[in-house]
């Protein structure tokens, strides 16, 4: 793919597409468009007790709308009010063009992610990280050094600082240049002094706009990830058009990813299901992106690991994996914070369907919803790690019927939203090492997960 | 609600603006004033189209689309309002995403919640300056000033709203200030000096509620 000439496209198609208001957008092309493709193509929860579904003929149906979807629904370009489209040719010859493996990372650190199909015996790569967590500038390194030090801690990404020596980060000013430029330098040296040097960093996490992408993107290696937010849904503006362009030129990985909201645009379940879909071809495909990546999100629970969106999340991408080779990565978000079962179960469900529906690695977790203070440590992303590995392991049926007992032990803790505890009440800060009683709640939930029959003890 | 309100109640909730609109005509036809129309009707409706998408029994599109054929029905019937005959609103808002944020879901969602629940909305969009908030609020007349943010670096544009609203003693004294979003705490809430918090659309509404009583009970 040469990817130069396809942004060059991409912005020609940005400055002449037709225009429309972004209301029309929104309701035109996105929800009634949805509407209408659902029902076309009549995707629906075919198997609504399972998890993990087995009805392939829905695989082949949610391809074909995922691609019609993204022809008729084109992108919104905010800023010129136009529509990039695609027509479904051109969005096949482009998504067939996208790489199926790539190197992460750098020396000794370095992994080599692939595409990978459901019944994948290779292990989805752990992107061991608590993106977007907010945590107070002095816990920033020993956090960081709880997921560095985790043996099964493919990848990384970092926690995002509450403030920048003693000053409130704002967007789009100097300090979220400086920010961004120590978050980049800060992350590149603990990883050096816990001699993880090349390990494969997904950020900027502090740069919202693309000013700090921009200034301290060159701290970060061409073989880290640049985390690219397409605004929902299937919405662009030249912030992310001057990110992915400074990304391409760069020749860095860009990690582009798109969370359709359940129960916004979508609509319901069927609407995720095809949004979910589509957002990673035109993640891919169309923005260039070799490993688009999404977390959907409940709009309630502000989580990923709800029933249905488990369900939506494995029927999408089994579809997706079944007529591609993209290689996708989920962000897991759990609603249990540090120190309660609840989140290891939910990362449980949530390393169980990121390996049997063909995610090339799965990044998180993100404890407590991902946005309560400090709350996050390594020893989930040990666990996660541990998860990965053991579910590449059992078959199918064997996962689904793990699933079933994991989300049984959690589905009715969600809505009493256990925050748990933060980092430095579940770690011992100076040794970096957890504390006995979350050290011991995570061997009983792990003997809990063997005895089921997932072998997280044979790695 | 009575019966003669039925199939305009249907209308407006299945989203069909043409139809809605037509039963609205037929109901002034028959003698019943836009007031009752809306008290009675629209207002009832609305509630129940709230409370349905509060429980994901339905979704955003359909949200709007019984707020957009509401719209449609409130365009015919304002000119036949007589004097003095106003619908009663729960209050008047500005909304937006705070400056920085482009993230507009949730906001939509808090948006659409507030006029179904009898709030007239101003919606300013995304990525909406500190003074853009004060100005809009000061020329719209609102009571309540609802800022969401997702991003953490987008959040101290919102406390710079409060502290412009904090220095016109005359302007704070009616006017509450509520916020919302991922990262937003009640804890951060209370250290920016906000009124009030929400968790989700909902919540967004009982507390925008809650802040029109205090209003009224301080006026």
């Amino acid at each position: 793919m040469n990817t130069r000439a396809q942004l060059l496209d991409l912005i020609d198609r940005s400055l002449s597409g037709s225009i429309v208001s972004e209301q029309d957008f929104d309701m035109l092309h996105v929800a009634k468009a949805v509407k209408r493709i659902v029902k076309k193509y009549d995707i629906r929860l075919t198997q609504p007790d399972r998890f993990l579904s087995t009805d392939e003929d829905l695989l082949d149906r949610v391809w074909e709308a995922a691609v019609e979807f993204l022809a008729e629904c084109g992108i919104y370009s905010k800023d010129t009010g136009r529509v990039i489209q695609y027509t479904k040719e051109e969005i096949l010859a482009l998504t067939a063009t996208v790489p199926s493996e790539i190197l992460m990372g750098e020396g000794r650190d370095q992994v080599r992610c692939v595409a990978r199909k459901p019944d994948s015996k290779n292990p989805c790569l752990n992107l061991g990280g608590c993106v977007g967590v907010p945590v107070p500038n002095q816990y920033f390194e020993p956090i960081m050094i709880s997921y560095l030090q985790e043996p099964l801690v493919d990848m990384t990404s970092v926690p995002t600082m509450e403030r920048f020596r003693g000053r409130d980060i704002r967007t789009k000013s100097p300090l979220e240049i400086y920010a961004a430029y120590d978050e980049a330098t800060r992350m590149k040296e603990i990883a050096r002094r816990c001699g993880r040097e090349g390990i494969h960093y997904h950020g900027i996490s502090i740069s919202v706009s693309d000013i700090g992408q921009l200034a301290a993107g060159s701290f970060m290696d061409k073989r880290d990830g640049m985390a690219l937010g397409v605004i929902s849904e299937f919405k662009v503006d030249n912030t992310i058009l001057n990110k992915l362009t400074y990304g391409i030129l760069r020749d860095q990985i860009i990690a582009a990813y798109a969370n359709p909201i359940y129960g916004g645009l979508s609509g319901g379940l069927p609407g995720q299901i095809l949004l979910l879909c589509a957002g990673m071809i035109m993640c891919s495909a169309l923005l260039g992106s070799e490993t688009p990546g999404t977390t959907p999100t409940h709009p309630m629970m502000f989580c990923s690991t709800t029933k249905e969106l488990l369900q939506a999340t494995n029927i999408a991408f089994s579809a997706l994996a079944k007529h591609s080779h993209i290689m996708p990565r989920l962000t897991g978000t759990q609603v249990g914070g540090c120190g309660t079962k609840t989140l290891l179960y939910e990362v449980l469900t949530t390393a169980i369907v990121a390996t049997k529906s063909g995610f090339a690695y799965l990044k998180g977790p993100r404890p407590a919803t991902g946005v309560i203070s400090g709350v996050c440590s390594g020893l989930e992303a040990r666990f996660q790690g541990e998860a990965l590995h053991a579910a590449a392991k059992i078959d199918y049926e064997q996962a689904e019927h793990i699933m079933q007992l994991a989300y049984e032990k959690y589905k009715d803790d969600l809505p009493n939203k256990p925050y748990g505890h933060p980092f430095w009440e579940v770690y011992d800060v100076d040794t970096v090492k957890p504390k006995q009683f979350w050290l011991d709640m995570y061997n009983e939930v792990k003997a809990e997960a063997i005895s089921w029959g997932l072998p997280m003890d044979q790695l | 609600m009575r019966d003669i309100f039925n199939e305009l109640s249907e209308a407006i909730a299945d989203g069909d603006e043409e139809l809605s609109v037509e039963e609205a005509k037929k109901l002034i036809d028959a003698g019943v004033a836009p007031l009752e129309i809306f008290g009675e009707c629209i207002q009832e409706t609305l509630n129940d189209v709230g409370e349905k998408f509060s429980r994901l029994e339905i979704f955003l599109p359909d949200l709007m689309m019984a707020g957009d054929a509401v719209t449609a029905v409130q365009n015919e019937l304002l000119p036949l309002m007589k004097g003095g005959e106003n619908r009663q609103t729960q209050g008047r808002v500005v909304i937006g995403t705070a400056y920085g944020d482009l993230h507009d879901i949730g906001k939509n969602m808090v948006s659409l919640m507030l006029e179904v629940n009898g709030f007239e909305v101003k919606d300013l969009g995304v990525n909406v300056g500190a003074n853009d908030f004060v100005n809009a609020a000061r020329d719209f007349n609102a009571d309540i000033i609802a800022i969401s943010a997702l991003m953490l670096p987008t959040m101290p544009y919102m406390q710079d709203t409060i502290e412009i609203v904090n220095a016109d003693p005359a302007m704070r004294s009616k006017t509450k200030i509520m916020v919302g979003g991922g990262p937003i705490s009640q804890a951060w809430a209370d250290e920016v000096g906000a009124d009030g918090y929400s968790d989700d659309a909902m919540d967004a509404v009982n507390m925008a509620k809650k802040l029109m009583e205090q209003l009224k009970a301080a006026s």
